[in-house]
């Protein structure tokens, strides 16, 4: 005889058992080729498949190549203008669209969150017939136009969310004891939303700095970012090298996301209390 | 507005009306405070106190009428520009800057050298006892402690009206009659014309050297407080301010030795009035002037209920006639009364105020 189960039993096994199994599946699934990616850039061999011994040769390898070091400099430019355009973009629209009441104000909300349900592909192409028929050289200025296209709305989203949680009170606060609208807006609603803005700029350089559909189409002569020397170099062959510098770009992408979580939302969290 | 400006009127309201679409805020509103005096706007939620306030700051701007501060119309003028400071109801204290910083603020915004920006938030904050506090932030202090920094913050820049908007409405009770004190003195001290909003009408009782009273975005009455609460010029006034009994009476003549009105089964005569003969009036009395014990001409009652509060007992009569009449005695030792207990309920008929009777406002 075995002892009745209490109801509903089963349902629950099913969804806890189930649904944990299912957690744990996926985060394999989606973790596991980056650690294989990663231990590969540390084997002897020329293989990314068969391990023959440790050795650090890849790295000092990718160190030294003259493309990679250009092609992570141009990266660097790129990721650091199109972020910069892009938070300085989507701060003062958020900030417009939160706090001041503008004819158009929902349809400027709308047509700055578009890009991210068009295909980053659609958007290139535009940007790339737009760019010919202007007949702009292709190179900094058109990849930088595109990665800005790309990354502002989440730059926006980032910091509208940090304005509409501001405490309005607060600038009428600051009215009453004698700051301008200029004062006002510089010593207390950009103050309190400098963390957002922080994580805006890092979030759209990293979006960048991992870009390569824009990149494809937008890229002059000269003007090849790293995604891009990556993929030239797959076409002859998968060597540690690569698996090197994906593992240094992982870490590089985990550092800045640590430094986001760690330093900034906190500071996030804290202003918005109250 | 031709006529000179009187230097002992701080904030002059003329006529001024604010509408927001087609709800009326505030109605028409002729208002003089006086320099140096502490003045409450005193009323029920919606009848249009704050919005008053925030016309006087310039956070609104009069649908009609003008606003004047020290004689100057400052109607067209906006809020960073007038010579007012508020201290707001949730404290509006900025997060991201120090206590220090947050009362250096005023300061900051006129380009005061950074010296003599520290010294004064400093000097400041000594007088509201936080200078321990100053490099916190506010969400690292007591409700008391935000209170008084943002009083700090208000008072920095010697404002010539200060304006504070229902500032002790988040503080439990103790702290709200130590604070009440404080302000009243610190008022005193600085000289400063404070205009006060208060729904508590205690609160306004004992902080205030005016008030005004307002409803429906009109002033009421506007008195000093022995005068409101002694003689309130409308039954409103009477409910509003303190606890009222409100009796039913018949007026039986009218005239100019006095009114004579029939109320609780006896007749007595009030100072004269303007009610004729047979109406139905409202009569007012509080529940300290009553007292238990009379002689036989006094009307009798049934004790009906017996609140003990600590310095004082609070009874409730159910009279002969039906009415209810509550009344309150010191608890000066004596023998407690029992519910059931009937006793002679005895007053003199010069506390009590005759108004005509109101069908909104029908006695018990």
């Amino acid at each position: 005889m075995t002892a009745p189960h209490p109801p509903g039993w089963a349902t629950r096994t099913f969804v806890y058992g189930v649904s944990g199994w299912v957690t744990l599946l996926t985060y394999l699934f989606m973790l596991a080729p980056i650690v294989v990616l990663v231990a590969f850039a540390f084997n002897e061999g020329k293989s990314s498949v068969v391990w023959t011994g440790f050795s650090l040769d890849w790295f000092g390898k990718v160190w030294s190549n003259r493309h990679i070091a250009r092609a992570l400099n141009v990266s660097l430019i790129v990721a650091g203008a199109s972020a910069a355009i892009a938070t300085a973009i989507g701060a003062l629209a958020a900030v417009a669209i939160t706090r001041r009441q503008f004819p158009g104000r929902d349809l400027l909300g709308a047509a700055l969150a578009a890009p991210l349900v068009l295909p980053e592909i659609v958007l290139a192409v535009a940007l790339l017939v737009f760019m010919s028929f202007a007949g702009v050289t292709l190179g900094y200025t058109t990849m930088v136009i595109g990665h800005v296209l790309v990354s502002i709305p989440f730059a926006t989203l980032i910091v509208r969310a940090a304005a509409s949680s501001l405490d309005p009170r607060l600038e009428n606060a600051a009215a009453d004891l004698g700051a301008n609208e200029w004062q006002t807006f510089r010593m207390v609603t950009l103050p309190q939303l400098m963390p957002a803005i922080l994580t805006a700029f890092l979030l759209s350089a990293t979006l960048s700095f991992d870009n390569l559909v824009m990149s494809t189409f937008t890229s002059g002569v000269g003007t090849t970012t790293l995604p891009l020397r990556i993929y030239s170099m797959l076409k002859l062959g998968i060597t540690p090298e690569i698996n090197a510098l994906g593992a240094m770009m992982v870490a590089a992408n985990v550092a800045i996301l640590l430094l986001v979580m760690g330093r900034y939302l906190p500071l996030m969290l804290n202003s918005n209390r109250r | 507005m031709s006529d000179p400006s009187d230097p002992a009127v701080a904030v002059e309201l003329r006529g001024v009306a604010k509408r927001f679409g087609s709800f009326t805020a505030v109605d028409h509103l002729d208002l003089a405070i006086r320099a140096g005096e502490f003045f409450t706007l005193l009323g029920a939620s919606g009848c249009g106190k704050t919005t008053t306030l925030r016309l006087i700051a310039g956070f609104e701007l009069p649908t009609e009428g003008h606003v004047l501060l020290g004689g100057r119309d400052v109607s067209e003028v906006p809020a960073f520009q007038r010579p007012v400071h508020t201290v707001f109801q949730n404290y509006a204290l900025f997060p991201h800057l120090s206590v220090l910083d947050n009362v250096a603020f005023p300061l900051r915004v006129r380009r005061l050298s950074r010296a003599e920006q520290r010294a004064r938030a400093m000097a400041a904050l000594e007088m509201v006892q936080l200078q321990g506090l100053a490099d916190r932030k506010p969400s690292q202090l007591s409700g008391g402690q935000q209170q008084r920094a943002a009083l700090a913050r208000a008072l920095v820049n010697e404002p010539q009206v200060l304006l504070l908007d229902e500032p002790l409405g988040a503080l439990d009770l103790k702290l709200r009659k130590e604070m009440q004190l404080e302000l009243k003195a610190m008022q005193r001290r600085l000289g400063i014309t404070f205009v006060f909003v208060t729904h508590d009408q205690e609160e306004a009782l004992t902080m205030s050297d005016r008030i005004a009273l307002m409803q429906g975005g009109r002033i009421v009455q506007l008195d000093t407080p022995t005068g409101l609460y002694d003689a309130p010029q409308s039954l409103y006034a009477a409910q509003f301010i303190g606890e009222t009994n409100l009796i039913a009476g018949r007026v039986v003549s009218s005239g100019a030795a006095g009114t004579v009105v029939e109320t609780l089964g006896r007749r007595m005569t009030l100072p004269p009035s303007a009610v004729a003969a047979g109406d139905a009036v409202t009569l007012a009395i509080r529940p300290e002037r009553l007292r238990r014990g009379g002689g036989t001409d006094a009307p009798e009652g049934r004790l009906e209920e017996l609140d003990f509060i600590g310095t004082d007992l609070r009874l409730v009569y159910r009279m002969a006639d039906g009415s209810r009449l509550v009344l309150r005695q010191q608890n000066d030792g004596g023998p407690m009364p029992t519910p059931g207990e009937a006793a002679r309920i005895a007053f003199s008929p010069r506390d009590l105020r005759l108004f005509p009777t109101d069908p909104e406002r029908t006695p018990q």
